[in-house]
């Protein structure tokens, strides 16, 4: 009975981990898998199996469409992250000084995320527009030499889209950090304290690196977003002025389903997850020589 | 995963040998005549319509099942793709253009050949629709409603100011209008900046300059007419057209510009039939501007046609094979037209429509007058913008040739033009 | 101490001069709210109404036209509602118990799991359209909200876990050998120490599922029909057309309204954040 019982408690939890474990890895797998097989057919409107080699890549490779937005998605998903994160980082921080009105100040800072990417990006569009937005409002006032008119301007038009993108992500970067800040252990602030470090060298020795996961954290999501970025664009340039601000993501719906060149549209999107890897990789060989190391310290 | 493959493969096979059922099995199930559409027409004017439609189903006995797709027509495409994935289509969806050919090839379609010709269709409508309808020789879709692209809006207001009376019916009467506009502090053009916006006044253009070489370089992608000088031409008017439009209108949706236009800030909007009935929406008369056909350089009638269709996937069941061809009888009918155009401010595809009725407004008139002249004329051609003349892919790419122009003023229009022709070699 | 004022001055200051930038495009949507349409377009979407008409709430909740039925956003609302409660409890508590046994119970091979599923993340929504709909037709899943409920816990696993985990791993090590020495098994460690610690990370989770799922609209009008549609279909079907004249001020109403539900879970998950919770839950 009890050797039953024992084994029952070995065997239960791995009973509750691997099914989602397991499901999780077939999900990303089966359907990257799935992907790359396409994007070496003939698929059209429907897939199609039937082999086509690498015929879509050179297409892609070759379309203004493809190339404008692979250049965008660098300028734009650097700006972004960086900033998001910054700004994130920084409205954590300020929050965590135990102010009044924490409530109040977080949820104005969070509110973005619950608002759709189509809102956002309409409602930015309106502000950028140099008829109707902040470019107007200002001339009313009498300042009529007042130009902000990046929307319309093909080498600014990206930015329209870091700013919007940073009003909708900073906040959510900014939860975590917050999290994270809360996860810190008070006794090791207490200790830094005593020893008479100043704020700023309690943040950058002691609490940051503690949350260090969380920033691996915050940037795969700000990561994510810029990768995915899609209706934001379409509701705040809609890829204008010309193709100036098109994303690559707007490029896999538009051949995929648009065009219905599925084939195509797959080769565009495995691309954009191959470009991905040459950041990750780097990254997980840091993570594994990491753990390694703190394997041996435990 | 290949066992996925395989069965995606034997569904869509089956579904190709699947024999076209003639339903003459009626009565035997008792059950009343079904469809269910898919559309993108969820509010507004568009909703309004379908519903009734819908409504004169039940009324002629059936069970009607709606389901609009929102938002634009590449999400409806998708729901019928994943659809059709299921092996569960609907009975009719909205499609239009050479994609009607397209997508018979991936699904089973209906053939409705026999009820066209019971009700003498054909004749009745433009050759250019009939052939849009008929790919492989068979009617499988129907069309339900019809606009005129090139058409010209202008704003009374600003007319007024320049001492306006009537509209510009030459593209250098219209580019000298703009000037005396520009003149007055009036931005002459109320378009947008969006792609099919953008390829929508290039194609105004060309089809003003010539239709024939419309027809020629845009529906057939003849290589000489597509180098030709119309085309260039066309290129020419197409950059005069983005210079006199606001300079925030990249990205921005026509309709964006409704007020000031209104206000006479703004002079001329060239804009498919449709904008009356947003304008009416919006809370505008039909004294606030002047509406009729986009600058013809030779005086003659032409109509840039864009038309929304219905077609039919094939269904085993009798209830749905019942309610095709009643929804099929319903669409050809003489009193469909009317009853769906009053409510959209389209026209009627039937050329033997009478819109004498007050139901019509003068411009939908004067459109449908255009419209069966343009047929006698043979001087109707097919939106390029509008997803008419070309399957989305070779549309596609040529919207992105044009919008990149529009939106570029370092690009000449030489420049442009080759571009043009590349974006059409690369995909011919 | 007057530097100290001044720092608190800053903070203040800084705090407010964001709060300001935040508060501006809400600003606009709520002043269009209770704008009428004929007021919007004889003007600007950008300004302050000229009469107030409160009635857009109650028509687009209640009596806009969408589809044939003239009962609002109303209905699709609960349908959003229906379909995002199960998903985000699900998909958090998944992610979790993932995030637990990857950060705590460590395995062989468990960095490459966690990789792969981090990778998960990365997938464009367009990229799944398709194969989603072959999986959902093999499931008999099709146009059903448990079809919905059951792409959004997938794809959100992978989120969540990529949460807990990292937050999971800055519990020091310590705790859990205690624990464990006092004989407490996976179970218990995770019930007892590991949960209390958790609630500002769950609540984090729980914003960025609910807010996700809430507002995704491409699988939502693909993968559903007519009465089962998610309100971001119902919002869309407000949104400008072709052929349509804007209309603004339901639309910032309708907006409005169907971001109610995350803002209350802000406001009510807002408390987790407190410090001090973690410390005296553990000790």
């Amino acid at each position: 009975m009890m050797a039953w019982r024992q084994r029952w408690d070995r065997i239960l939890p791995h009973l509750v981990i691997w099914p989602p474990l397991l499901v999780s890895c077939a999900y990303v797998l089966v359907f990257s898998v799935w992907t790359t097989w396409v994007s070496f057919t003939r698929s059209t409107l429907l897939p199609d199996y039937s082999w086509a080699g690498v015929r879509n890549y050179t297409a892609m490779l070759a379309s203004r469409n493809w190339q404008i937005a692979f250049t965008n998605l660098f300028i734009y998903g650097a700006c972004f992250v960086v900033l998001a994160m910054a700004v994130g980082l920084l409205l954590a921080v300020l929050i965590d000084q135990r102010i009044r009105g924490e409530n109040l100040f977080r949820t104005i800072f969070l509110y973005p995320i619950a608002v759709s990417f189509v809102v956002t990006g309409t409602v930015w569009g309106w502000l950028f527009n140099p008829s109707i937005g902040v470019q107007k409002l200002v001339h009313d006032l009498g300042w009529t030499s007042f130009r902000f008119d990046w929307v319309i301007d093909r080498n600014m038009a990206i930015y329209t889209i870091v700013v919007a993108a940073v009003w909708h992500g900073s906040g959510f970067a900014m939860a975590l950090f917050l999290a994270g800040l809360r996860s810190v252990d008070a006794d090791l602030v207490k200790a830094a304290q005593i020893d008479g470090a100043g704020a700023w060298r309690i943040y950058t020795r002691v609490v940051l690196p503690t949350i260090g996961p969380i920033f691996v954290a915050v940037l795969v999501m700000l990561l994510q977003f810029a990768i995915k970025t899609y209706d934001l664009v379409v509701a705040l340039t809609a890829g204008g002025p010309g193709l100036a601000s098109t994303l690559p993501a707007l490029v896999v719906y538009d051949f995929m389903f648009q065009r219905g060149e599925l084939g195509r549209g797959a080769a565009a999107a495995v691309m954009l997850l191959g470009s991905l890897t040459v950041v990750l990789i780097p990254y997980a060989g840091f993570r594994a020589w990491q753990n390694r190391r703190g394997a041996a310290r435990v | 995963m290949p066992q996925i493959s395989r069965r995606a493969i034997l569904a869509g096979s089956a579904a190709m040998l699947a024999i076209p059922t003639t339903p003459h099995a009626q009565g035997a199930g008792g059950a009343k005549p079904k469809v269910t559409v898919i559309s993108q027409w969820s509010a507004g004017s568009d909703g309004a319509a379908i519903t009734t439609l819908g409504k004169e189903f039940e009324r002629q006995g059936g069970i009607w099942e709606h389901n609009p797709v929102p938002g634009f027509t590449t999400e409806m495409m998708n729901k019928l793709r994943a659809q059709i994935i299921a092996g569960d289509p609907p009975a009719a969806s909205q499609l239009k253009g050479p994609e009607i050919a397209a997508w018979s090839k991936v699904g089973a379609v209906v053939n409705l050949d026999e009820q066209v010709k019971e009700a003498g269709y054909e004749a009745v409508v433009p050759a250019e629709l009939a052939r849009l309808s008929k790919p492989n020789g068979h009617w499988i879709a129907l069309p339900i409603q019809a606009y005129r692209i090139n058409t010209l809006f202008v704003s009374k207001k600003a007319a007024d100011r320049i001492g306006m009376t009537s509209l510009p019916t030459t593209w250098s009467e219209f580019n000298a209008a703009a000037e005396k506009m520009k003149a007055a502090g009036i931005t002459p053009v109320a378009n947008g900046g969006i792609k099919w916006d953008d390829g929508m006044k290039w194609e105004i253009a060309l089809c003003g300059i010539s239709p024939d070489a419309y027809r020629k370089a845009v529906m057939e992608l003849d290589a000489k007419t597509l180098q030709g000088p119309e085309v260039l031409a066309a290129f020419r008017q197409f950059r005069k057209l983005g210079e006199w439009s606001d300079p925030g209108s990249a990205g921005q949706h026509y309709s964006t510009f409704i007020p000031r236009y209104m206000k006479g800030d703004m002079g001329m909007l060239l804009m498919g039939g449709w904008a009356q009935g947003v304008f009416k929406n919006a809370g505008f008369q039909l004294s606030d501007y002047m509406v009729g056909p986009a600058p013809q350089d030779d005086g003659k009638v032409a109509f840039d046609l864009n038309a929304d269709e219905f077609i039919f996937w094939q269904k085993k069941q009798p209830e749905f094979q019942q309610g095709q061809k009643l929804l099929a009888k319903i669409v050809m009918g003489k009193a469909f037209g009317p009853m769906y155009s009053q409510i959209t401010g389209s026209l009627p595809v039937r050329t033997d429509t009478d819109l004498s009725d007050p139901g019509f407004s003068d411009g939908q008139r004067e459109a449908a007058r255009a419209m069966s002249e343009a047929v006698k004329a043979n001087r109707v051609v097919l939106s390029l913008a509008h997803n008419m003349a070309q399957t989305n892919q070779i549309a596609a790419a040529m919207i992105d040739v044009l919008t990149e122009y529009v939106h570029d003023n370092r690009i000449k229009a030489e420049e442009g033009q080759k571009r043009l022709v590349e974006a059409v070699d690369s995909i011919r | 101490m007057s530097e100290r004022l001044l720092a608190r001055a800053a903070i203040y200051g800084a705090l407010t001069l964001f709060a300001a930038f935040y508060l501006v495009p809400l600003a606009v949507v709520m002043l269009n709210s209770v704008r009428s349409t004929e007021d919007i377009n004889h003007s600007s979407v950008i300004g302050l109404p000229s009469v107030y008409v409160w009635g857009n709430f109650a028509h687009t909740w209640s009596s806009y036209c969408i589809a044939e039925h003239c009962t609002g956003i109303q209905p699709y609302f609960w349908n959003s509602l229906r379909m995002v409660i199960p998903a985000t409890v699900i998909s958090t508590l998944l992610g979790a118990l993932n995030g637990y046994s990857l950060a705590l119970w460590r395995f062989r091979g468990d960095t490459l799991v966690f990789g792969i599923i981090t990778l998960g993340v990365f997938l464009p929504e367009q990229m799944k359209l398709v194969p989603w709909a072959i999986v959902l037709r093999d499931l008999g899943l099709f146009n059903t909200i448990s079809g919905l409920v059951l792409i959004h816990v997938i794809q959100g696993i992978s989120f969540t876990t990529l949460f807990c985990r990292n937050y999971y791993v800055s519990i020091p090590a310590d705790l859990l050998k205690a624990a464990r020495i006092d004989g407490a098994g996976f179970f218990r460690i995770f019930w007892r120490i590991v949960l209390p610690l958790s609630p500002p990370i769950l609540i984090v989770t729980v914003i960025w599922q609910f807010t996700g799922i809430w507002n995704e609209f491409l699988y939502g009008v693909t993968f559903s029909t007519g009465e089962n549609q998610p309100v971001t279909a119902a919002l869309i079907a407000l949104s400008a057309q072709i052929s349509q004249a804007p209309q603004y001020g339901q639309q910032s109403a309708a907006v409005l309204m169907a971001a109610a539900p995350t803002l209350l879970v802000y406001l009510f998950g807002g408390r987790y954040f407190v410090r001090g919770l973690t410390s005296g839950a553990v000790k």
